[in-house]
């Protein structure tokens, strides 16, 4: 996010509507109508990349289908025009809320499929745009001979007709871009963000995923719908061909890619782009060498400028003004010094050490007819480090996956300071006071490592505001070593920074339950000394924890207790120490049981 | 036979192998110990062509093998079966065990293979059929291990062939390493199951954190507090 | 307006053979696709321009005097090496599925400005000696181009059904698809193979293109009128699956034409595209393993 800001912060809502307000005195210059038109056309595609990368761009949900959305305005208006005799101004919001009511319908059951993703999304938003045109053409919505809308008059905003379109154009587009703006500063933005790098680790750390989905896409048609309905009075005579068609997405997303999709002006750059450059082409009679020329220019945005041209000028412009002084990647051995206290995990209740804080009872899960887990019964109580052990496949960090929610329990039950949490939703279990970190870390790769932890702050720890969240974000970079590297994006960050990262952002929403993967696997041993330092202050300062180790030393230095699954089920519990020595532990990590030569290392341990 | 001089291996910035060195002789049955994260399966993947170091030599027969492209390996001699079967489970095992002898020469020779992997492992002879994915852990395993030595491999690598396999199987699957390693084919086999591991291998070498920590023959590992401490921290 | 009307058995079932016809096209024209998606992991929506400019190749060395079949001669090695140099330059830069989904279709509107450049906008018909052929059997009439589409859409399906089932060149491709790392480690060449397979792709491409131009009527803004049903066949028939194209597409061409003698032409599209909305809203895996 602070990445997106750019250069503007702030002051970016003024300098929009400055804009907009100088743009509106365009007409009065006296310019042919023809550039009227132009402009309006201009504007009337910042409407539609830009609302179209509301959902496409933040999320990277790309949808083939915003030509059904904008064509679902332009009925509804021609429509309502046509046949009903609306006033031309009243059929907006009718034409908004019908696309709206679209978009939600569909997405209300295509956001529930898990499976459906990337490419199949973009391929199943297309179908439906031609399903919603093959109805259209057939009812008297349209007929199969258009609609003409030549009788109905233009409400007289403009001086002219033209101008008149223009205005409406120009004040869709302030709106649509404000909006765009407005979600980039805000929560529901982040998690937007969130969403496009790693929707499963976003839903576990807090973010109501679906719902946030619903909502983006609720926007993106709404707006799309006006668009479509100013359209359907500007050509004044509307036909299925020219709206439920490929070329209505594919045009928004070259604008978009091209622009760049993460940036609230990244729509509008490509819009303005490509309409001029069409437009430049078709009045000079070189129309098709215009079409080939965006199709060159889109495959070399692909290959060579993914992201678009506006990270491209912002990253330019940051390498003028020097970055301030960031010191070497050390290690954050001095965690001691650091004396930043973050805030202690809110308590629901003030009971004392040893009292059950997470009850699983009779766990199971199967993948495809393979169990992971074979009816697990574990306790946790508050306040201690419990380590979970055994070979690898005995289900640990299966049990990590379905208590976090990251997959459903096929069986069993998983109570939480007394409330049933099993088969919730990853993001209310987070809002419960569980987090978990990953064995391969999963940070979101496009935001800064502040905006990672603030990510988590804001939704596993409720924290409405994303400045305050960041303030707290850096408490807990403190806490963790990272201050320094506040402002990086995680690959620049080595590996055992990279597991720091997924411990701040654990600690970020304040849980009072943390579920450690692996954390210390291909630590060097200084590092691992870090980390179990780090540990020990995680449960000083009030949190549970849970974690599943390998590295022994950590778990006898850290752990209260103990227990150890072999083959997805439980195969011992207590001290480490004495289960560790257990026969029936040692052959399930050492293979058939021992010979002789090995029992007498136990002796020398105690010398 | 085989000689691995220095290997570093590095994913991006992560270092995984610093400077790995080791020695095999023709017709041994090597075994590479270590706990989780050391480095064991990077090791093999770099000896099988998988994993590009970083620097330093594979010296396989004579030859420097450490530039090849990833699909001349196998032409080498060199065949893995991969940590996690890796089968490919679309197909049906006939037809897996058909790729593992892709090459014009091991084609030639596909009916004697195939007799004699079906001879060393007769329970999959009434699976051919069936897609590899439908089969249980241990069944996968054997495929794999008949898909590497279709390929008339002179060193096969094993990277975990005990993962997820209850103990039964797990002993018959030795069982069949032995057998193939008497046939002559040189075997290097990476385990966490330390003690099955030092029954079949002949010498061994304990990886730790990416290094070789000792080598020696099982005997006299076994008898060293090093393993025990690594493994079980006690 | 709409109504729905029984219509005569003969009528019926004439309708029913052409939607097969038709259908068949799909599955030609989805063959590729199919192939290129489910084995390549590149969404190739060029692979309708390329079609297209067959179909007008045809057209011309037809209009000097070549017979259209018999243009296959030349067309055929020609896309084969288009196809492996577009996949050679792909695959130097390693581009996700979706966005080969996007340069394709830059690719398309540039090869749809060619064509438009060469042959302008006008509807262009190959006039041919099979053109107006048609067989009478029982009392259903079966046209001669459109039987030659069938006819060579049901070989190729097969051929390339056969050769991914039996040949160690289909299973190579097959087991690289799943897992290239570990087919690269039993000697697979995918990089070799990946060329073979995309130029076969738009080979076939190019057949498509010629039976294309044989029955229709061709005009640079009808690329796109064949996208989204195509795409709905390669979907519904499975990624990678050589038949699946031709099943999925005569199931859509007869329901569509079944459809278009009940009610009205127009209301064809719905089919295709609700049947993919469906299989995609409850089996998505079925469609993307």
């Amino acid at each position: 996010m602070s990445a997106v800001r750019g250069v503007l912060g702030r002051r970016t809502p003024w300098l929009i509507l400055g804009a907009a307000l100088l743009l509106a005195f365009v007409p009065k210059l006296g310019l042919p109508a023809f550039y009227d038109s132009l402009l309006y056309l201009i504007l009337h595609w910042v409407v539609l990349a830009t609302s179209w990368n509301i959902l496409s761009g933040y999320t990277g949900y790309f949808s083939f289908g915003h030509g059904a959305f904008f064509g679902a305005g332009l009925y509804t208006t021609s429509t309502l025009l046509g046949r009903y005799e609306w006033p031309f101004l009243a059929t907006l919001p009718v034409a908004a809320l019908v696309a709206a009511l679209l978009g939600v319908g569909l997405g209300a059951v295509v956001f529930r499929v898990k499976g459906v993703r990337g490419e199949l999304f973009a391929l199943l938003t297309l179908a439906v745009t031609f399903v919603i045109g093959t109805i259209v053409v057939n009812t008297p919505l349209d007929g199969g001979q258009g609609v003409s809308l030549s009788a109905v008059p233009v409400p007289a905003i403009g001086a002219t007709q033209s101008s008149t379109f223009y205005l409406l154009a120009l004040m869709a587009a302030t709106v649509t871009v404000l909006i765009a703006w407005g979600i980039t500063v805000s929560k529901f933005g982040a998690g937007l963000y969130a969403i496009h790098d790693d929707e499963d680790a976003a839903e576990v750390m807090g973010v109501p995923t679906y719902r946030y989905k619903l909502i983006a896409l609720a926007i993106s048609c709404a707006l799309a719908g006006i668009a479509g309905g100013i359209h359907a009075l500007f050509l004044s005579y509307v036909t299925v061909g020219e709206v439920f068609t490929i070329a209505v997405p594919l045009t928004v997303v070259l604008m978009s890619v091209l622009g760049g999709s993460r940036h609230w002006a990244g729509p509008a750059v490509g819009a303005v782009a490509i309409t001029l450059l069409l437009y430049s082409f078709t009045a000079a009679d070189h129309a098709i060498a215009g079409k080939a020329l965006t199709g060159v220019i889109l495959i070399a945005a692909i290959l060579f400028m993914p992201d678009g041209i506006l990270p491209r000028l912002q990253k330019l412009m940051r390498r003028r003004t020097p970055p301030a002084a960031v010191g070497a990647a050390h290690p954050p051995s001095h965690l001691a010094a650091t004396g930043a206290s973050p805030p202690s995990p809110t308590s629901a209740t003030t009971a004392g050490h040893g009292e059950v804080l997470l009850r699983v009872q009779g766990l199971h899960k199967s993948f495809k007819g393979v169990r992971a887990l074979a009816g697990v019964d574990v306790e946790v109580r508050r306040g201690e480090i419990l380590g979970l052990l055994g070979p690898n496949g005995s289900g640990k960090s299966t049990f990590i996956n379905v208590v976090s929610g990251h997959h459903m329990a096929s069986g069993g039950t998983v109570t939480f300071e007394g409330r049933a949490l099993t088969n919730h939703a990853a993001h209310r279990i987070a809002g419960a006071g569980i987090s978990r970190t990953y064995q391969i870390p999963r940070p979101f790769a496009h935001l800064t490592v502040l905006d990672n932890v603030a990510l988590a702050t804001m939704f596993g720890g409720g924290v409405a505001s994303p400045d305050e969240a960041r303030e707290q974000a850096r408490a807990w970079l403190h806490f963790t070593g990272l201050h320094e590297k506040a402002h990086a994006l995680p690959d620049a960050l080595n590996l055992h920074q990279r597991k720091f990262l997924e411990l701040a952002r654990a600690l970020a929403s304040r849980p009072r339950l943390v579920l450690l993967d692996e954390v210390l696997c291909g630590l060097t041993p200084s590092e691992i000394d870090d980390a179990v330092a780090l540990i020990r202050r995680i449960r000083d300062q009030g949190s549970t924890i849970v974690f599943v180790e390998h590295v022994m030393r950590a778990v006898m230095a850290l752990t209260d207790r103990i227990v150890v699954f072999n083959h997805g089920e439980l195969l011992a519990e207590g001290a480490a120490a004495e289960v560790m020595q257990r026969p029936e532990v040692m052959t399930a990590y050492l293979g058939k049981p021992h010979p002789p030569a090995l029992q007498q290392p136990q002796e020398r341990a105690h010398a | 036979m085989l000689e691995v001089h220095d290997l570093q291996v590095a994913y991006g910035a992560a270092p995984a192998l610093w400077g790995v060195s080791l020695a095999m002789r023709e017709h041994e049955l090597l075994c590479v110990v270590g706990p989780n994260g050391a480095g064991k399966t990077t090791l093999i993947n770099t000896l099988a062509g998988i994993q590009r170091a970083r620097s330093g030599r594979i010296v396989f027969e004579g030859r420097d093998i450490t530039a090849l492209a990833p699909h001349r390996f196998i032409e080498a001699g060199i065949a893995i079966v991969p940590e996690g079967r890796r089968l490919f489970t679309g197909m049906t095992v006939l037809e897996n065990l058909e790729l593992g002898s892709y090459l014009p020469a091991a084609k030639s020779q596909r009916r004697e293979s195939l007799a004699s992997v079906l001879a060393l492992f007769p329970a999959l002879e009434a699976k051919l059929a069936s897609p590899a994915g439908e089969l249980s852990g241990g069944q996968q395993q054997m495929v794999a291990i008949a898909r590497a030595l279709m390929a008339r491999p002179r060193l096969l690598l094993l990277d975990e062939p005990s993962l997820g396999l209850s103990p039964l199987i797990v002993h018959d699957m030795f069982a069949a390493i032995r057998r193939i390693n008497a046939e002559g084919v040189a075997v290097l086999l990476v385990e966490q199951n330390v003690v099955m591991a030092m029954e079949v291998a002949s010498r061994a070498y304990v990886l730790e954190e990416g290094r070789v920590v000792a080598d020696g023959s099982p005997a006299e590992l076994l008898a060293r507090p090093e393993i025990q401490r690594a493994y079980l921290g006690v | 307006m709409s109504g729905f009307s029984l219509p005569s058995a003969t009528l019926l079932a004439q309708s029913i053979l052409s939607g097969l016809f038709v259908g068949a096209l799909y599955g030609l024209m989805g063959l590729g696709l199919s192939l290129s998606w489910g084995l390549l992991r590149l969404i190739n929506l060029a692979h309708f321009a390329f079609a297209f400019l067959a179909a007008y190749l045809c057209y011309q060395l037809a209009g000097q005097g070549m017979d259209p079949l018999l243009t296959l001669v030349v067309l055929v090695p020609a896309f084969f090496a288009l196809g492996a140099l577009l996949q050679a330059l792909v695959a130097r830069f390693a581009i996700t599925p979706f966005n080969s989904l996007l340069l394709t279709f830059g690719l398309t509107g540039i090869v749809e400005a060619v064509i438009q450049t060469i042959w302008t906008a006008d509807f262009r018909k190959l006039e041919s000696t099979y053109a107006h052929l048609k067989f009478k059997v029982g009392v259903l009439f079966v046209p001669v181009p459109e039987l030659i589409t069938f006819v060579l859409a049901v070989a190729l399906s097969f051929a390339v059904w056969a050769v991914l089932r039996y040949t160690d060149l289909g299973k190579a491709l097959r087991a690289a698809a799943e897992d290239a790392t570990i087919a690269a480690a039993f000697g697979v060449n995918q990089k070799r193979n990946a060329l073979l397979l995309a130029g076969t792709c738009s080979a076939l491409a190019a057949v498509a293109g010629v039976c294309l131009a044989l029955s229709f009527t061709l005009a640079p803004s009808q690329i796109y009128a064949w996208v989204g049903v195509v795409f709905a066949a390669v979907m519904l028939g499975g990624l990678g699956r050589a038949l699946g194209p031709l099943i999925a597409g005569s199931l859509i061409g007869v329901s569509e034409a079944v459809t278009m003698a009940v009610t009205a032409p127009s209301w064809a599209p719905i089919v295709s595209f609700t049947l993919l909305i469906v299989i995609l809203v409850f089996r998505p895996g079925r469609v993307v393993p």
